[in-house]
């Protein structure tokens, strides 16, 4: 009976049903029942020897149903594994930054701000694009006021913390050199 | 006096969305005396427009209350870092560093793109049912008409525009005119056709070419300042002949 659930949670992660990857929890709740969590606890240690885990992003209200549930990496990838799936690394570093930004001015900053911040460092039409980009794709949120937030795929997928600490530990590592 | 108590409000109004909409500390909008603002001009206002100029400015402050709420939130977190610093850190590093700093707290989300039997099914119905490009706008608009082309003479007497005899005396009308008008000299080839009106230009436009093809009359053309002049000759012109292109549009 559990097998079988698990396997189903599987399934429904694995498969992306909307645009957006991830389950929300109400949708959890009416596949595999009210004790989902517990499945999904189960599933996570499954996976985690394929290299991936179940991992919840909280919703606006703090509520389950709100909740949204993916599978990730367990473990970032290597460098040379992210250059081979195809990604710019100009397009991280834009990405990279304006995450730093954002959150160094209380995780809400006037998007024409973020772009002149941008501008020293890359060329115009890139930070066009990729903040049209990023907020098409959920890295970023941009609201009526054209305010960049943070969006509910950052929040996914990177581990903010280790990205401001990565960044602030390289500059003075370059400050050094 | 009653303007200015409003000039107040919309200030207060003016301020929280001006905080709202930028990174400004929302702490700078001191939510107390604002409050004390509107409660003391709350008794004053009669009109409906006044109320819900005044209800608006509490929303807004509503709206920054909710802003101090995050911003406190936030520097709490250990996410917050001076932004001049970042601004300083992220400037020193180099595009491959900022990656690798992204790719080293970056865990992707994993996840299948497929179709299901379901979309499969809705796809095979959308194609079966799809009407063929040739019949698609058939309703809309007949069948496909045919091409821009030319239209000789012999069609323009079929169509009844012309008759033969017509033709002919409207030609040599037009030949007449034209030798009156340029005796030995080139006139402007549009001041000619004229301006009465689209489809008279469109006719005496024409009615010159096949002048100008028999070798009745010449035509010069200016690219540079895209004049073109037209002259009506006595003896039939010789010499290699060339095409060219001229728009008659509706313009004068």
């Amino acid at each position: 009976m559990l097998e079988r659930k698990v396997r189903k949670a599987f399934q429904v992660l694995v498969l992306q049903r909307g645009r957006n990857p991830g389950v929300k929890g109400w949708e959890m709740k009416r596949s595999l029942g009210r004790e989902f969590r517990k499945i999904l606890e189960v599933l996570s240690e499954d996976v985690a020897s394929m290299g991936l885990e179940v991992f919840e992003v909280k919703g606006v209200d703090g509520s389950d149903d709100s909740s949204r549930f993916l599978l990730r990496f367990k473990e970032p990838p290597t460098v040379s594994e992210a250059e081979t799936s195809g990604i710019r690394i100009d397009d991280l570093a834009v990405l990279a930054a304006t995450i730093a930004f954002i959150n160094s001015k209380q995780a809400r900053v006037a998007r024409r701000e973020v772009e002149q911040f941008l501008r020293e460092k890359f060329p115009r039409w890139r930070v066009d694009y990729s903040l049209d980009r990023y907020v098409k794709r959920g890295y970023l949120e941009l609201d009526e006021r054209s305010m960049l937030h943070i969006g509910w795929r950052t929040h996914a997928e990177v581990d903010e913390k280790t990205l401001m600490t990565m960044i602030l530990s390289r500059s003075q590592e370059a400050a050094k050199k | 006096m009653e303007q200015e108590k409003l000039q107040e409000i919309l200030r207060v109004i003016e301020l929280c969305r001006d905080v709202e909409s930028s990174s400004a500390n929302p702490f700078d909008v001191d939510i107390k005396e604002k409050i004390a603002i509107l409660k003391q001009r709350l008794p004053e206002w009669k009109f409906l427009d006044e109320l819900l100029v005044d209800s608006e400015a509490m929303l807004e402050l509503a709206q920054i209350v909710k802003l101090q709420d995050e911003w406190l939130k936030h520097r709490a977190s250990s996410l917050y870092i001076d932004p001049l610093l970042i601004q300083l850190k992220v400037k020193l590093l180099s595009k491959e560093s900022l990656s690798e700093a992204f790719i080293k707290s970056w865990h992707p989300v994993a996840q299948v793109d497929q179709i299901s039997p379901r979309g499969l099914e809705k796809a095979f119905v959308y194609w079966r049912d799809l009407t063929p490009m040739s019949e698609r706008f058939k309703a809309q608009f007949g069948t496909y008409g045919t091409r821009p082309g030319s239209v000789d003479y012999s069609e323009l007497i079929s169509l009844g525009i012309f008759t033969s005899e017509q033709f002919e005396e409207t030609l040599s009308e037009l030949y007449e005119e034209l030798l009156q008008k340029s005796n030995g000299e080139w006139v402007d080839y549009r001041q000619f056709l004229g301006d009465k009106s689209f489809e008279d230009k469109v006719k005496r436009a024409y009615l010159l070419a096949f002048l100008i093809s028999e070798g009745r009359a010449l035509l010069k053309t200016e690219p540079l300042s895209g004049k073109i002049w037209t002259m009506a000759v006595t003896e039939k012109a010789k010499g290699a002949p060339k095409s060219v292109a001229i728009s008659i549009t509706g313009e004068s």
